[in-house]
């Protein structure tokens, strides 16, 4: 911590100053204030945090893990996250006010994907992205199923991948 | 900070022959004296350290889960997804308040009572008070952070259970493992709340009220979430102070990422400094002469 003392004025040559009174301190300090937020500012200016190609990257990650946990519960174990070769392709909003950036929950993306069986499928997620670039997933209820599922022994449980959480780093 | 702390034990005139003032040590003690004999920092104490357990249990009565926070789906299956549930809870709109029950007080106390006077010319210069009592303020700002990370580890471990957390894409984390990322976690906590420390002493050094010093930084804390709710400009949100307690998510990710943690800190620092130092140059400046 550096808490600046009171220091003896620099030209205190003729004028005994009595008490704390160099008002050029504050305003010193206000002005590398300003200077150091307009630096960050510019610094970070131009870069929204929630981008498609970042969406695209994390849903492409986290909804095989999802997936690959959902085929284990329904009895397919040993299904590795590789082999579902996710490819999402991510918009935000529909028509020509598209602008494909941002947090909002009107993101949808079209996921392509190999399911339990090597079969090719093809399904609409639903993304509500929050600006700290976490979001929640829903997926396509004819293509993975509902909100809880039935296990082998007949158990039921929350089904993973009907809808899921992801985070992805703003910065990379 | 210049502490070279004399032996306790020095008399009253060594001590005044010395520099006219005492050490930051003996303030900081002091400050810290007063605090745990006010009722206020016991009850927020305690509220942190039961706050959670109760949470659980009124949880365990219902079957919906909370899962508009992150990690809120997975509260009754992994207890480190409870506690990190509650950190996601605590930063949205616990943290600044309860830092500011004591920051936004400790130096508009001394106005409300009229002590500064009596403070100031016993032992201690301006510069060893504001050291001390900013100190105390942080130690009790870290206090709660670690009663609550306590509690909220220990409610979910010991009500909820020891099961393998998921991770924020999604792939299983050990039981050990998590744990130690879920203290890390509370732990990035810190310096965003110290930063709202800060802004508590400045608020109470600028208005010389309690009431005020303690509810303005809340409300700053409350506008910085609503920016952020209405999805403000991502330039101005890394700016604020509310920003940096998202900043765990990158720890629990399958590969781990930094960058919002880094800064974070930077922005937390930034407004440590610049909070203190207005404060500092307020009351270094201020006419103490009517008591």
């Amino acid at each position: 911590m550096t808490i600046p003392t009171a220091t003896t004025p620099a030209s205190s040559g003729t004028v005994p100053v009595t008490g704390p009174q160099a008002p050029t301190r504050p305003r010193r300090l206000l002005l590398a204030g300003t200077v150091a937020a307009a630096a960050a500012v510019l610094a970070a200016c131009g870069s929204a945090d929630v981008t498609r190609p970042r969406l695209e990257a994390s849903l492409a990650q986290v909804f095989p893990n999802y997936y690959v946990q959902q085929q284990a519960l329904l009895g397919h174990p040993g299904l590795a996250p590789a082999a579902v070769q996710a490819r999402p392709t991510c918009h935000r909003g529909s028509g020509p006010t598209a602008s494909d950036t941002g947090a909002g929950s009107d993101w949808i993306c079209v996921v392509d994907y190999l399911d339990g069986a090597g079969k090719a499928q093809e399904g609409k997620f639903e993304l509500k992205v929050n600006p700290n670039a976490c979001y929640t997933a829903g997926a396509p209820t004819k293509l993975v199923g509902a909100a809880t599922i039935q296990t082998p022994t007949g158990r039921w449980v929350t089904n993973p991948v009907f809808e899921f959480d992801g985070c992805f780093d703003p910065t990379r | 900070m210049t502490q070279t702390t004399p032996a306790p034990a020095v008399t009253m005139t060594s001590a005044a022959a010395a520099a006219g003032r005492g050490s930051v040590v003996r303030a900081y003690r002091w400050e810290i004296i007063k605090l745990v004999h006010q009722w206020r920092t016991r009850a927020v104490l305690g509220a942190c350290l039961i706050g959670p357990f109760l949470f659980v249990i009124a949880l365990d009565q219902q079957d919906r889960v909370p899962k508009d926070t992150l990690y809120g789906r997975f509260v009754h299956t992994s207890g480190f997804a409870l506690a990190l549930m509650l950190l996601g809870f605590c930063a949205q709109w616990a943290f600044p308040l309860l830092t500011a029950l004591v920051a936004g007080d400790i130096f508009a106390a001394e106005d409300g009572h009229g002590t500064w006077k009596t403070i100031l010319t016993r032992s201690h210069g301006r510069t060893h008070i504001f050291t001390a009592k900013v100190l105390a303020a942080m130690t009790f700002a870290l206090a709660v952070l670690l009663a609550l990370a306590a509690a909220t580890l220990g409610a979910g471990v010991l009500l909820v259970g020891d099961q393998p957390l998921e991770s924020v894409t999604g792939t299983p984390i050990a039981p050990g493992h998590a744990a130690l990322l879920v203290a890390a976690a509370w732990g990035t906590a810190a310096l965003p709340l110290l930063g709202f420390t800060a802004l508590a002493v400045m608020m109470s050094v600028l208005t010389r009220s309690a009431a005020l010093g303690i509810v303005t930084p809340v409300v700053i804390g409350l506008l910085m979430q609503l920016f952020t709710f209405l999805n403000g400009t991502d330039t101005v949100r890394h700016l604020l102070l509310v920003t940096p307690f998202d900043s765990w998510h990158g720890l629990l990710a399958t590969h781990p990422f930094y960058g919002p943690l880094l800064h974070g800190s930077w922005v937390s620092v930034g407004y440590i400094v610049i909070c203190l130092a207005v404060a500092f140059q307020v009351l270094r400046r201020r006419d103490i002469t009517g008591g």
